[in-house]
């Protein structure tokens, strides 16, 4: 609801009100000839339009920095990077996939062999 | 003359390129093995890695007979000296680990039991595997095993026969990689951990989709090797005739036992680790490699032990526990039991029903292996079940034994 308070004690009207062609509309003079309240209106628009993209960008820019440097808190942020194809990926709520062995059974994990010459060989298995 | 030719595997950890770039893995020399840990998310690794060594440590201080200066060497030491016998407190991770042992024997009749120690000293095992001779004599008989009821545990107050050897491997590297596996994941927030301790694999946390992925292999390896390269210490790739299965693992354990692993000679013979208590030598019998997934590691440890040593009846014992178990014949072939997977990447699936581990707790008589509810129900394998409870066995011997006098 609009409401007049321009005769309420301490408030002063802007420069120009008096002028103002606003109503005139129709007639279409305020688009070329605005008035100086009108045009502060306009610029105060404009700047205030830029402010909100500058801003909007920076917050754009910032959370895309974080998603990609910091260390996150949960599995489900984990990614795969360079990862040959079928040898893993992540799945469901930030578990991964393994398509290849990650460790394996065997019987103590050491295995002897004789060479040549009667030379033992110790090999550490466990893995492949 | 032979030599011996040690490919030494780093104390430090070793970052393993898997290909996975959301899993980290690393691996390093402990135990007297290999251990392989591996976590996601990956960035999560070296708070893992310092759990697993943090757990590795106190196991290698408290239970390895091959360190002078561990706690049971100290022990055993004392039982075969001059006074012999005798009681004395015990570290609380010592206990469990004696505790465990004892449990996995009761569960297995006997077929596992820690005090074959001087059994496998007497047949040359008595230091580290990479250092014994590569031949020697003969002992001119089988050594006496004491018997697992000989040991009290009451707490944390132990008593051992005089002239008692305890050896905890069919149970502690499970158990290490249990403890390994649980403290690592109460490190990290959120994610999974696999602790392989020589290929006896324990997960906690979350698993990856399907499952961790794990590669079951039957070590046999022809000698003389022209096969094996010499690859700087590097693992060498599988020969293809041992290239196993791939296997799937989202809770529990799996362990594997084999003959062809820590093979030594003497007087001619080609011997193994897996000591038969109710011979004292080398368990003889159809199986060269067991593998079996259970609860917990440490049962997963002691029931592929024991299936070696059961022979013929372990395939029966292994369904009646309820455990999936691949067993390998001697002559290559490969008998699957208890809902063990048929096909490659198959999902295994070890009992989750388990009773609350193992502590130090009143043994022989109430410490239960974390094994399936079913294990006091079944028979357990092999003739020595027969005995249990009762007194505590003596020196056996077998025609076997008796061969090679």
């Amino acid at each position: 609801m609009d409401r007049d308070d321009a005769e309420r004690p301490g408030w002063v009207r802007l420069p120009g009100y008096d002028d103002d062609t606003g109503y005139q509309r129709d007639a279409g003079p305020w688009r070329g000839a605005a008035s100086p309240r009108a045009g502060g209106v306009r610029r105060l628009r404009r700047a205030s339009n830029w402010t909100a993209a500058a801003l909007i960008a920076v917050v754009a820019a910032a959370t895309g920095y974080f998603v990609h440097h910091a260390s996150p808190a949960t599995p489900t942020v984990t990614t795969v990077t360079g990862t040959a194809p079928g040898t893993g990926s992540t799945a469901g709520p930030g578990k991964p996939t393994l398509s290849s062995p990650v460790a394996t059974s065997t019987g103590s994990g050491v295995v002897v062999t004789t060479g040549p010459g009667g030379v033992k060989t110790y090999h550490y298995r466990g893995d492949n | 003359m032979t030599a011996a030719r040690y490919l030494t595997m780093e104390n430090t950890w070793r970052r393993i390129d898997t290909g996975a770039r959301t899993v980290g893995v690393a691996e390093r020399a402990a135990l007297g093995t290999s251990a392989r840990v591996a976590a996601w998310p990956a960035h999560q690794l070296p708070r893992v890695l310092a759990a697993v060594d943090t757990e590795l440590a106190l196991l290698d201080q408290q239970a390895s007979r091959f360190r002078p200066d561990s706690e049971i060497s100290a022990i055993c030491r004392g039982a075969s000296g001059a006074q012999g016998g005798g009681s004395r407190i015990v570290s609380e991770g010592l206990a469990e680990a004696i505790a465990v042992a004892l449990a996995a024997a009761r569960w297995t009749g006997g077929l596992v039991d820690p005090t074959v120690g001087g059994a496998l000293c007497s047949l040359g095992y008595d230091r580290d595997f990479a250092a014994i001779r590569s031949d020697g004599a003969m002992p001119r008989g089988p050594a006496h095993v004491p018997g697992w009821q000989s040991v009290r545990l009451d707490g944390r107050r132990l008593r051992l026969a005089a002239g008692t050897w305890l050896d905890l491997g069919a149970t502690a590297k499970g158990l290490g990689a249990d403890r390994a596996a649980r403290e690592a994941a109460a490190a990290v927030p959120a994610g999974g951990v696999l602790v392989s301790l020589g290929g006896d694999i324990a997960v906690a946390g979350e698993a990856p989709v399907g499952g961790w992925p794990v590669l079951v292999a039957d070590e046999h390896w022809p000698e003389p090797t022209s096969q094996a390269p010499d690859r700087g210490g590097r693992p060498a790739p599988f020969p293809p005739q041992s290239r196993g299965q791939v296997v799937r693992l989202v809770t529990g354990a799996l362990a594997t036992s084999s003959i062809l692993c820590r093979q030594w000679r003497r007087g001619g013979r080609t011997l193994h680790h897996i000591v038969d208590p109710r011979t004292g030598v080398p368990a003889v019998g159809p199986w060269r490699t067991v593998s079996v997934a259970a609860a917990n590691c440490a049962a997963a440890n002691a029931a592929s032990t024991a299936a070696i040593i059961a022979g013929d009846q372990a395939p029966a014992w292994l369904a009646a526990q309820g455990l999936p178990a691949r067993l390998v014949a001697r002559d290559g072939s490969v008998r699957l039991v208890g809902g063990w997977p048929a096909t490659d990447d198959g999902l295994l699936e070890p009992p989750g029903i388990c009773r609350t581990p193992a502590g130090p707790g009143p043994v022989p008589g109430s410490v239960a292996l974390a094994v399936p509810a079913a294990v006091d129900r079944s028979s357990p394998p092999g003739p020595a079940r027969r005995s249990a409870g009762r007194t505590p066995p003596g020196p056996r011997r077998s025609p076997g034994a008796r061969r090679w006098r």
